[in-house]
């Protein structure tokens, strides 16, 4: 369904995209993780057209992003991070709207646009202006909008961020519905549990380049046995760091901020003991101590030494 | 068909917003009845704007120079002429061109002949740019002039005949110059009052205080939907709508062609209401050729779409576009005569005012309340707006595609 080749792009002399290469089969669920800054954004707005390629190729069910621009679109549904909405319309206005710009038709796209409500839940408030919903409600009439031609990609760039549990679960389950019926999906998060519930695949950027690709039992078998540890101090001095670096059972060292830091250990206990003499040397008090199982979070954490939400 | 979409949803979304509409419609109604009932003293005086008349006469007929001294140049004219004796008519044509003069009176030779001897005689009267209401109060005097003598002469000729006629008859003598004489004064004080020139104050069929302010909100207001399509553009961008329609397959030029519209739609919609309530609250009679006004209300509004890219393009936020646009916005209605009359400004504003669209509009809509408007005297102001709304439009369009 997609087919991304040694894709450019620089902005001006900073380059943001560096050769990313990846290939997603039809009905697939993909997961594109990334700090901030990491190139995501720029990759969704490369595959749906908004921004051109420098170099390479995307293809989209055969078709040719830069070639045929306007049949990739058709294809193609996007699920902006912003409610992309026209606030003082109605639900069933905008999804109308949003219809219609994809080619619909008067009777239909209303039909459409009924379908959709139902589809996200929110059948009942469809005549109500979108300004009077709840941010949930708002995320959820954003993911129909994308929904209202029936693409058969949908690329959803982190659909759920700030929403109620409630809205949270009903977009998950439609996300899962719309992939089991067999609608291609590109899905961004900084949840990895979200990631993890809906995603076949998963490919990490960070830096413009892939750095890691595969499935999660794939991703999550470079880190068995691993352990991270979460520690909350005082104020950690340089020597302190330098001196848990260097221990054996260390991976990795990641401060999260002069108070916070992320310790990836490949072997636990003893080295958990030895950071507790060293804080006691050091006199840096400890706050917080918490031990977690490696995951795909502590993965991505090893790979860009920061966090989702970084 | 993209672009239609969009543009409808545009003014669907306007529709909407309250705070908008009254900004829109009430606001422009409400400073006209004001303007309008407060300077009603000021401009409703009667007296036609002063007209600068370029004169080049080839005649020398008496009936010519009796027009010249006793109409021209008289005493009561002195407030509303202003005479300008020009050599030849290309000096004539030069003085309309630089704005010397309002209009230009052509007299060709046998002008005072054809008059005296009752048979067709045409005055040559020429127009300075936005200066209808000069050129037909000059037409209107001339008319005036030209049917008094014709009436004289016409009525002399006819009673001379008949008194011979009947001197024949009853063979009394009778000495006909002297007759004619007789007659022909008696006739010229019985018409001849000069005050006719007061009591029917030509060309100055003047628009009221409450028409001219009618005329000058609505062209000023219109202009708001320049900031407001700029606005719209602005915030598309900022809550993501303009990049979720890019991803659509619609391009860019539909895009850009749909704000364009809706801004024009709206615009135009803005006009009408205004002229119907104006009309039927306010009772401003907008002229008697309704289709003249919406001509130009059409051009004009297409002007503001213009004029609405050029603020999106130039302009990097909503805010930004509501400060430049508003104070672009106000230098326009001063100096285009939404605020004081463009008539009453010095020859040098009133040259600058030609550079601002409103200008335009409100002259035509003036013009056209006058009743002194042709649709050949229509072209030059539908085609001025017409250009601005190409070129501003051209520029916008030109500078969004290159950012975007």
């Amino acid at each position: 369904m997609l087919k991304v080749e040694n894709i450019k792009k620089s902005y001006q002399l900073h380059e943001v995209v560096k050769g990313v290469s990846l290939e997603i089969a039809q009905g697939e669920a993909f997961g594109l993780l990334g700090p901030n800054g990491a190139g995501k954004s720029t990759m969704i707005s490369m595959i749906c057209g908004l921004v051109p390629y420098d170099s390479g190729e995307i293809q989209v069910a055969g078709l040719s992003v830069k070639k045929q621009p306007m049949d990739v679109k058709r294809k193609i549904g996007l699920v902006p991070q912003d409610i992309a909405l026209y606030p003082t319309m109605s639900a069933l206005d905008n999804l109308v709207f949003w219809g219609k710009m994809y080619g619909l038709k008067g009777q239909d796209a209303k039909s459409r646009a009924v379908e959709v409500l139902k589809m996200v839940g929110l059948v009942d408030r469809g005549n109500e202006p979108i300004q009077t919903f709840s941010g949930g409600m708002k995320r959820r009439i954003n993911i129909g909008a994308a929904l209202m031609h029936g693409p058969e990609l949908l690329i959803m760039d982190e659909p759920t961020v700030g929403i109620d549990p409630q809205s949270r679960n009903h977009i998950l389950e439609t996300v899962k519905t719309l992939n089991e019926a067999g609608m291609t999906i590109i899905y961004t998060s900084h949840y990895m549990e979200e990631v993890e519930y809906l995603c076949d695949r998963i490919a990490i950027i960070d830096h413009g380049e892939v750095i890691a690709s595969g499935t999660t039992q794939e991703l999550g078998a470079g880190l068995a046995g691993g352990t991270v540890l979460r520690m909350e101090v005082d104020q950690y001095t340089a020597d302190f760091l330098k001196q848990v670096e260097l221990l054996n059972g260390v991976e990795q060292v990641t401060a999260e901020s002069n108070k916070q830091l992320n310790i990836l250990l490949k072997e636990d206990k003893e080295t958990m003991t030895e950071i507790v003499h060293l804080s006691v040397e050091h006199n840096i008090k400890i706050h917080e101590f918490k031990r977690e199982e490696a995951n795909l979070e502590s993965l991505f954490l090893k790979l860009t030494g920061r966090t989702l939400r970084d | 068909m993209k672009s239609l979409l969009i543009a409808m949803k545009d003014i669907k979304i306007q529709m909407k917003d309250r705070k908008q509409l009254v900004l829109m419609l009430l606001m422009p109604i409400v400073l006209t009845a004001i303007l309008g009932t407060a300077l009603k003293g000021v401009l409703d005086s009667g007296e036609a704007p002063k007209t600068v008349l370029g004169l080049y006469n080839t005649d020398k007929h008496n009936v010519t120079n009796g027009f010249i001294d006793s109409v021209l140049k008289s005493k009561d004219m002195k407030t509303s002429l202003e005479l300008k004796i020009v050599t030849s008519e290309k000096q004539l044509k030069n003085y309309l061109k630089v704005e010397k003069i309002d209009a230009g009176l052509v007299i060709p030779e046998g002008w005072g002949n054809s008059l005296v001897a009752g048979k067709p005689a045409h005055a040559l009267i020429y127009q300075g740019t936005g200066k209808g209401v000069n050129a037909a109060f000059i037409q209107q005097l001339t008319d005036t002039y030209t049917n008094a003598v014709q009436t004289v002469s016409g009525s002399t000729t006819f009673a001379v005949t008949n008194l011979a006629i009947r001197a024949k008859q009853s063979g009394v003598s009778f000495n006909p110059e002297e007759s004619e004489q007789q007659i022909s004064t008696a006739a010229e004080k019985s018409i001849g009052n000069k005050d006719y020139l007061k009591d029917a104050p030509v060309g100055n069929k003047s628009v009221s205080a409450m028409q001219y302010y009618a005329a000058a909100m609505a062209a000023m207001f219109l202009l708001f939907n320049a900031i407001n399509g700029g606005k719209s553009f602005h915030n598309e961008r900022g809550t993501e709508t303009l990049a979720r329609l890019m991803v659509t397959p619609t391009t860019s030029r539909a895009i850009l062609g749909g704000k364009f519209l809706g801004t024009w739609f709206i615009a135009l919609l803005q006009f009408l209401v205004f002229m119907i309530v104006t009309h039927y609250v306010l009772v401003v009679d907008w002229g008697s050729n309704v289709w003249q006004t919406l001509v130009l209300a059409l051009i004009y509004s297409f002007a503001v779409a213009g004029l609405s890219m050029v603020v999106a393009a130039f302009t990097k936020s909503e805010r930004a576009a509501d400060a430049i646009g508003g104070v672009g916005v106000q230098i326009f209605a001063i100096l285009g005569g939404s605020m004081i009359p463009i008539t009453s400004f010095p020859e040098v504003l009133r040259s600058l005012s030609k550079v601002t669209p409103n200008s335009w509009a409100l002259t035509g809509f003036v013009d056209i309340m006058g009743g002194t408007t042709t649709w050949n005297s229509l072209i030059l102001p539908v085609f001025v707006l017409a250009g601005i709304g190409l070129c501003a439009a051209a520029i916008g369009v030109w500078r969004l595609r290159v950012e975007y």
